[in-house]
């Protein structure tokens, strides 16, 4: 489903993001990318978002090739991914359910597909009384919940979460994550960036450590390891 | 493309045109001020055109025979004129004998008959006023006229040079006209790509959504473009409006004062006749501006 053979991001500027990083990530997995700032984690999503092309190496996403992709190709590629930000990166001039809805009219959606699908995904992360409310009259974790829905709306085959409980409280955190999981179990392949040692800890999925570009561990039902 | 997917996008783009009416306003003046140049500079031109080509048309070669020439040999002349009328170079011809010529002197000199006492019409040549189909045909034909012996060659006469001296001023006129025109298009198509960069900017964070969530380029290019060519097809009504009456105030102006200063056949063509032709490059010209404008300002937030 996501191969990385030996491969290397080097930015302009001459920083490394990624360092001859050989990983697979198998359909259905639930992932966790740990590590410090600047170890790699984000260039690591970016290129399976294919944000950032690698500079050295191949990487698969769903059966496109990331490292030799024709740009008419990226949008389709992108259809097959969900993606979670810190940020949430809502319209907030639109209701819960137009942010939902806005990501079904991008990919054409028919509007009898629309209308059965929002509520649903809303139904899912538990919003559906929300739907009318705009993203300022919404806490956090609902803002959070929100983009978990867009992002699920479309039916992706994998999910990707980027320090998607960042700006939440712990228990708003554990919401979320249990939320993942639940997703999770539907088939989805499930892969977050994350800092939370506790969570990482608690949930017991593979784990998947950088250190400065390079793959450290890579362990089934790891631990958060600290590499400092 | 799907028709419904249309129809938002091009409702989105409408939209951005009213919601950005200050910097709209500005962009559809400059469109304005852009082809209203444009529409009377192009007037001028084809008014100055079809007025040489009307006065070319009009020209003459003036042809003295030999007075001293056989029948035979001012025959020939007539000869060679009536062939090539037949080949299509002379439009049409009249001679003027020197007896028509001599009684048309003695009209003309009616009130002073005394000048005429010692002339006859023996000291006059006839002579051939001939028209031909296009001015390009006179260099051979004149040529060819000069080599009959019936023809007095030294008395020869055709105002080609003077016209061409006009049609070269013209050309320049043309080019100050072209490089204007360049200068004020590339003005407004600036103008309309920075009005549309503010809405571009205004609606980075959806752009960036769209394209994590796997929207296709032209889905998010198309509210742009609808802003753009609306912007374009509004300025360019507008402008065609104030060409129309401009050019019909002008007009009658100049006519009036054609007219008054002895030289009728100076006419400035009808506006109507023109008009759909005027309407289309204004259209074209518009849109095409505002196309070109929302690209430039699109084109760097599409590289997410």
């Amino acid at each position: 489903m996501i191969r990385f053979i030996d491969a290397t991001k080097v930015y302009s500027n001459g920083v490394v993001g990624l360092k001859n990083l050989t990983v697979r990530i198998e359909k259905g997995e639930f992932v966790f990318v740990i590590g410090a700032s600047g170890s790699g984690k984000s260039t690591f999503l970016k290129l399976i978002m294919h944000e950032e092309v690698p500079t050295e190496g191949e990487v698969y996403v769903n059966g496109y090739s990331v490292h030799d992709m024709p740009r008419h190709e990226i949008p389709y590629l992108r259809r097959s991914l969900g993606v979670v930000f810190q940020d949430f990166r809502l319209l907030p001039n639109r209701t819960a359910y137009d942010n939902v809805a806005f990501a079904m009219q991008i990919v054409e959606a028919l509007p009898r597909e629309i209308r059965r699908q929002v509520p649903l995904a809303l139904g899912l992360v538990g919003l559906s009384k929300k739907a009318k409310a705009y993203p300022n009259q919404l806490s956090g974790g609902e803002q959070q919940r929100i983009v978990l829905a867009r992002a699920l709306v479309n039916n992706p085959a994998v999910l990707i979460a980027d320090e998607p409980t960042g700006n939440l409280d712990p228990k708003t955190s554990w919401e979320i994550m249990n939320l993942l999981e639940e997703i999770n179990q539907r088939g989805t392949t499930v892969i977050v960036a994350t800092h939370e040692k506790s969570i990482v800890d608690a949930m017991k999925k593979r784990v998947i450590v950088l250190d400065r570009g390079e793959l450290k561990h890579d362990e089934q039902k790891g631990l958060y390891i600290n590499e400092n | 493309m799907k028709i419904r997917t249309v129809r938002l996008l091009v409702k989105e783009g409408t939209f951005n045109v009213y919601k950005n009416k200050l910097m709209s306003f500005a962009s559809l003046a400059t469109v304005i001020a852009t082809l209203f140049i444009l529409g009377l500079v192009l007037l001028i031109v084809v008014n100055v055109t079809t007025n040489i080509d009307n006065m070319k048309k009009d020209l003459e070669v003036v042809a003295f025979l030999d007075r001293d020439a056989s029948i035979l040999e001012k025959e020939e002349v007539g000869l060679y004129i009536e062939e090539n009328r037949k080949a299509g170079i002379v439009l049409s011809y009249r001679l003027e004998t020197a007896d028509e010529f001599f009684e048309s002197l003695k009209t003309d000199l009616r009130n002073n008959e005394k000048l005429l006492d010692d002339l006859s019409p023996e000291l006059f040549p006839d002579c051939y006023y001939i028209k031909l189909n296009h001015p390009d045909y006179s260099d051979d034909f004149i040529a060819k006229l000069k080599l009959y012996e019936g023809i007095d060659a030294d008395w020869i006469s055709y105002p080609k040079d003077e016209l061409e001296k006009l049609s070269g001023t013209l050309s320049v006129i043309n080019y100050v006209t072209i490089f204007i025109l360049i200068v004020l298009i590339v003005v407004s198509i600036l103008l309309i790509s920075n009005t549309i960069r503010l809405t571009v900017f205004a609606r980075r964070k959806e752009i960036e959504i769209m394209k994590y969530v796997g929207a296709l380029d032209w889905f998010i290019r198309l509210p742009f473009i609808v802003e753009g060519m609306i912007i374009g097809l509004a300025g360019s009504l507008v402008s065609f409006f104030f060409t129309s009456q401009t050019y019909s105030w002008i007009r009658s102006g100049l006519d009036t004062l054609f007219a008054s200063a002895g030289v009728p056949n100076l006419k400035m063509i009808e506006f109507n006749p023109v008009a759909l032709r005027v309407l289309v490059i204004y259209v074209i010209f518009g849109m095409t501006m505002g196309i070109i404008g929302s690209f430039m300002s699109v084109r760097k937030h599409l590289n997410v």
